[in-house]
């Protein structure tokens, strides 16, 4: 059971009150999973976890000092602050050494955050939805037991997972910030197996009810039964049909490595010094909207700042980075809302993807690839590689197949890409009319929403066995 | 850990006892983090952590329930508990198969990491500058726009108790850190970091091995290297041969190694996520998974290493297991439940990254054993290749078997000699037969254990501490460098 606003709320901001810094935030995220993970016919691991995490950042005199906890009891949330006012009274002035720093060189800590409600409303948004999180399990083992016997019917084995749970967020300052959002969210994962073939389908949702075990089932199974005795191709330049899984992957990527401020501060994003150019071809165009229903709407971020819609590509054109509170002082902008917890050190980062639909519907796209493949999702995608060119390798997984003239040809085995994401986005012939919302449900505050891509000439360097 | 805790486990475990459960266990757990970060001479950021909490585990009708919290009070075990069994009983109905576990015996005992200066009293004032120091000569060039260095420490106690018997706590703490200088020029960024990249190297020990580091020494070193990568030749893309520095060999033991022998893998219990193996159970004592040169071992007991304890979070106690030898695949990573699936005992590497997890097959200090040469001979009698060092990316296939990785810097090598520098290095393979073209592995006086704190494994995702030791090792007709 959530424990409800009035609970969460009333401890942080009595703990915000009490704290002698010059600005306390405190926020406080609760957690109550349900995890079922099953294969070859039983449920191998059941879990059950609930946990609070409440992270405490204290400003003195520009210093910041951070601490975290367990628990939302008084007492735990004042030892969690003086945690963190021991930080900020660590003299910033290292020892007088020839050799060391000097106290002119050593400067303050990061200017301070705002502990004040923010001037922008919060959006009002439904992502509570109460049976979610407390569905029976009785009912809910035998819905999965059904699904890998559906399986076995036709001689397929089945693995995958189910996740349902609730969350809270909530956050309160000294000067009166106070936010609070409950969420649910479910899952279900589905890799079919027979011999070296298999498939992949998988849905997430805030609302249990609107999971569809069976239709998912069939989907994996259909790519399942596709894929099996794979071919292998030579490597090389290949038109692409990606589905909305292998296109979210990139998607985050190039989230993670590019469209924070503290990215672009360090240089090392593609889109560092480009803000107005022209990097992807019009086609693309990428926002991050936390309040957006047709995603995991998350209304505000870890410093209670209502997240906003922020285009980060339009129609191809650099457009737009996200920021924290820190960055957005750093660069004099406001925040967008796009905070973490206060442990972190990634800096802001988008966490509610969307790339924008095209026209044609998703059936449309295969009978436009003269020869191409039909890629499902990747598998361990890195963006490591050079992320000034957001230069990305990785493998196909779950299902490649080959198209010819408008028609599967048949399934491939797993092939590596090693690609500039960049020059790839700028090779896009078509964009589907229709998206899929991509996430683990495991982690329900993030997600992307994207369509299916049809991409000219994207580079494969490698095969698996 | 305080009296009031130890009381309310025995209470429950004494209440699973009398509702009849096939197994139960209780682990307790607290840790405690520092993080330090330093950036351009500024205090970036300095943070404490503390999280506490059980996790109970219950074995019943052969179906396991288990659930955690971070409630610990009486009523909260007794809920904890309630779930943990009632979760056991929901699954047992769809259970057509029951679990069964290997015997252990039960163990009442006490481990603790050695450690000389307990980091957790050390001040802060001495690690900050100790951090601006680094900075200080990190950044002493124009080229370099970011210089970053941290420490990080951690602790955590445990508390294992088992209807079996067993009564096992364990006191466990890593101390580590890291630099990265990022260097630019115009359009051209590259980076160094030392003693490894993208996260904190960690020691099981105390502040002592902070200094052992020497973070000041190596500074400038890393900010040289750093600024000659702007000026550097690509990588050229070709069939080489190439020799790998243990600081980039860990992570192509983690991946290729250290992965496909998790047993859970093999079995098709994380295909949902991550995947599968190659190394399949029919394939252990038979395989050819690397040329003579190949030892490779996971090792619980090795001093100072992240994957190192006296008991895994089932109650097996630490083990030095062969997984490789001589380039024979013959041993796996294992827990009681799926050692028993395959009619071996377990290796003791049930573990989970906190009390909000449950134990999982997880790598211990997974090791590639010296060999009997040296980086400087292996250099001598290379005629053309590359030394590469210092892991900058990584990805590998679903099965373990198609891996590329990216280094920060590598060196030309022509007749036995080290040439100049070349960015942006990268190779490719296929596991076994990389493995196989391994000629050559340097001795003890060269390998080097490093703990990699970002292990990330399950649903729900757990980021788990584990080790690794290398030597440089030479490896022959590698593809390296980006096809186009």
């Amino acid at each position: 059971m959530l424990l409800g606003e009035s609970r969460i709320v009333s401890a942080l901001k009595r703990a915000a009150a009490a704290s002698p810094a010059d600005e306390t935030l405190i926020a406080a995220q609760r957690e109550s999973f349900t995890t079922l993970r099953f294969a070859g016919e039983r449920i191998h691991q059941s879990f059950q976890e609930e946990e609070v995490t409440v992270w405490v950042k204290v400003a003195v005199r520009g210093r910041i000092g951070v601490a975290t906890t367990c628990s939302l009891s008084h007492e735990a949330l004042m030892k969690a602050i003086e945690s963190a006012m021991t930080i900020t009274r660590v003299a910033v002035k290292p020892t007088a050494s020839a050799s060391r720093p000097t106290a002119s060189a050593a400067k303050p800590t990061t200017p301070p955050f705002s502990s004040a409600p923010p001037k922008i409303p919060t959006p009002r948004l439904t992502t509570y939805f109460p049976g979610t999180a407390h569905r029976p399990l009785t009912e809910i083992v035998p819905m999965i037991q059904h699904l890998w016997k559906t399986a076995g019917s036709v001689g397929v084995s089945l693995a995958g997972s189910f996740v349902r749970g609730e969350e809270e967020l909530a956050v309160a300052g000294s000067r009166g910030l106070a936010q609070y959002q409950p969420f649910s969210i479910a899952g279900l994962r589905l890799v079919p197996t027979k011999g070296k073939a298999s498939g992949f389908a998988a849905q997430v949702s805030r609302d249990l009810g609107v999971l569809e075990p069976e239709p998912l089932l069939e989907r994996a199974l259909r790519l399942c039964r596709m894929n099996e005795d794979p071919k292998e191709i030579p490597v090389g330049k290949y038109d692409v049909l990606l589905e909305p899984e292998a296109v979210s992957e990139l998607l985050e990527w190039l989230g993670y490595i590019g469209f924070g401020a503290k990215q672009v501060t360090e240089r090392t994003s593609f889109m560092a010094g480009r803000m107005g150019e022209r990097i992807m071809g019009r086609g693309i165009s990428i926002s991050d909207d936390g309040a957006n229903p047709e995603g995991l709407a998350v209304p505000f971020d870890y410093e209670g700042i209502p997240k906003q819609q922020v285009p980060l590509i339009r129609q191809g054109v650099a457009s737009g980075i996200v920021y924290d509170s820190h960055y957005a002082r750093l660069h004099r902008h406001g925040s967008t809302g796009h905070a973490g917890s206060y442990d972190q050190f990634e800096g802001p980062l988008p966490t509610n993807l969307f790339l924008a639909a095209g026209d044609p519907p998703a059936a449309e796209l295969i009978r436009k690839m003269d020869r191409g493949l039909w890629i499902g999702r990747f598998h361990y995608v890195s963006g490591l590689l050079n992320t000034q060119e957001a230069l990305m390798t990785g493998l196909t997984r779950d299902g490649t197949f080959l198209i010819k003239k408008g028609k599967v040809a048949g399934a491939v085995k797993n092939l590596r890409f090693t690609q500039s994401i960049l020059e790839a986005f700028s090779k896009v012939a078509a964009v589907s009319r229709e998206r899929r919302l991509v996430a683990d449900p495991s982690q329900g505050l993030s997600a992307a929403v994207c369509p299916a891509l049809l991409i000219q000439d994207f580079t494969f360097t490698g095969q698996t066995k | 850990m305080d009296g009031r805790i130890r009381n309310l486990i025995d209470q429950t475990i004494k209440s699973l006892r009398r509702r009849g459960v096939d197994y139960a266990d209780v682990r307790w757990v607290k840790q405690l983090e520092e993080e330090i970060i330093v950036q351009n001479l500024q205090v970036q950021h300095i943070s404490h952590s503390t999280s506490e909490g059980i996790s109970i585990r219950v074995l019943h009708r052969g179906a396991w329930g288990h659930a955690a919290s971070s409630r610990l009070d009486g009523p909260g075990l007794a809920h904890t508990a309630e779930q943990a069994l009632e979760m056991a009983k929901a699954v047992a109905l769809s259970c057509q198969e029951k679990v069964a576990l290997e015997p252990v015996e039960p163990a009442r005992a006490r481990y603790a990491t050695p450690l000389e200066v307990d980091p957790f009293q050390v001040e802060l004032q001495k690690k900050l500058d100790y951090l601006l120091w680094t900075t200080q000569v990190l950044k002493d060039h124009p080229n370099i726009k970011t210089a970053t260095a941290c420490l990080e420490f951690y602790r955590t106690n445990k508390l294992f108790c088992s209807t079996e018997g067993s009564l096992i706590e364990q006191e466990i703490t890593e101390s580590g850190g890291m630099l990265e200088a990022t260097a630019i020029l115009n359009n051209e960024v590259q980076r160094r970091s030392y003693p490894t990249a993208n996260s904190s190297s960690l020691t099981q020990g105390g502040y002592e091995s902070v200094k052992g580091l020497d973070f000041v020494g190596q500074a400038s070193r890393v900010r040289k290297e750093a600024v000659s990568l702007l000026r550097a030749k690509e990588c050229p893309a070709e069939i080489s041969t190439v020799i790998l520095m243990p600081d980039q060999l860990i992570l192509q033991l983690h991946e290729s190694c250290g992965h496909p022998v998790e047993l859970d893998r093999a079995l098709g219990m994380e295909l949902s996520f991550a995947g599968g193996s190659f190394l399949t159970p029919e394939l252990l004592g038979s395989f050819r998974y690397g040329s003579k040169w190949v030892n490779i071992t996971a090792d619980a007991t090795a001093p100072s290493g992240c994957g190192t304890f006296g008991y895994d979070d089932e109650g097996v106690p630490a083990q030095r297991v062969p997984i490789i030898r001589d380039g024979l695949f013959v041993g796996y990573l294992s827990s009681r439940e799926t050692a028993q699936r395959i009619r071996r005992t377990s290796s003791g590497a049930m573990r989970a990254d906190g009390w909000n997890s449950m134990p999982i097959v997880r790598m211990t200090n997974v090791n590639l054993e010296p060999g009997d040469g040296t980086l400087e001979g292996m250099i001598r009698e290379t005629k053309r290749g590359i030394l590469m060092a210092t892991n900058k990316s990584w990805s590998i296939d679903d099965r373990r078997l198609n891996f590329q990785f990216g280094t920060e810097i590598a060196w030309e090598i022509r007749q036995g000699r080290i040439g100049q520098v070349l960015k942006n290095p990268m190779y490719t393979g296929i596991t076994p037969e990389f493995w196989g073209s391994c000629t050559g592995v340097a001795g003890k006086g060269q390998w080097q254990l490093f703990g990699v704190p970002n292990c990330a494994k399950g649903e729900p995702v757990q980021i788990m501490h584990v080790g690794h030791g290398a030597a440089p090792a030479r490896f022959e007709r590698v593809q390296v460098g980006r096809k186009r």
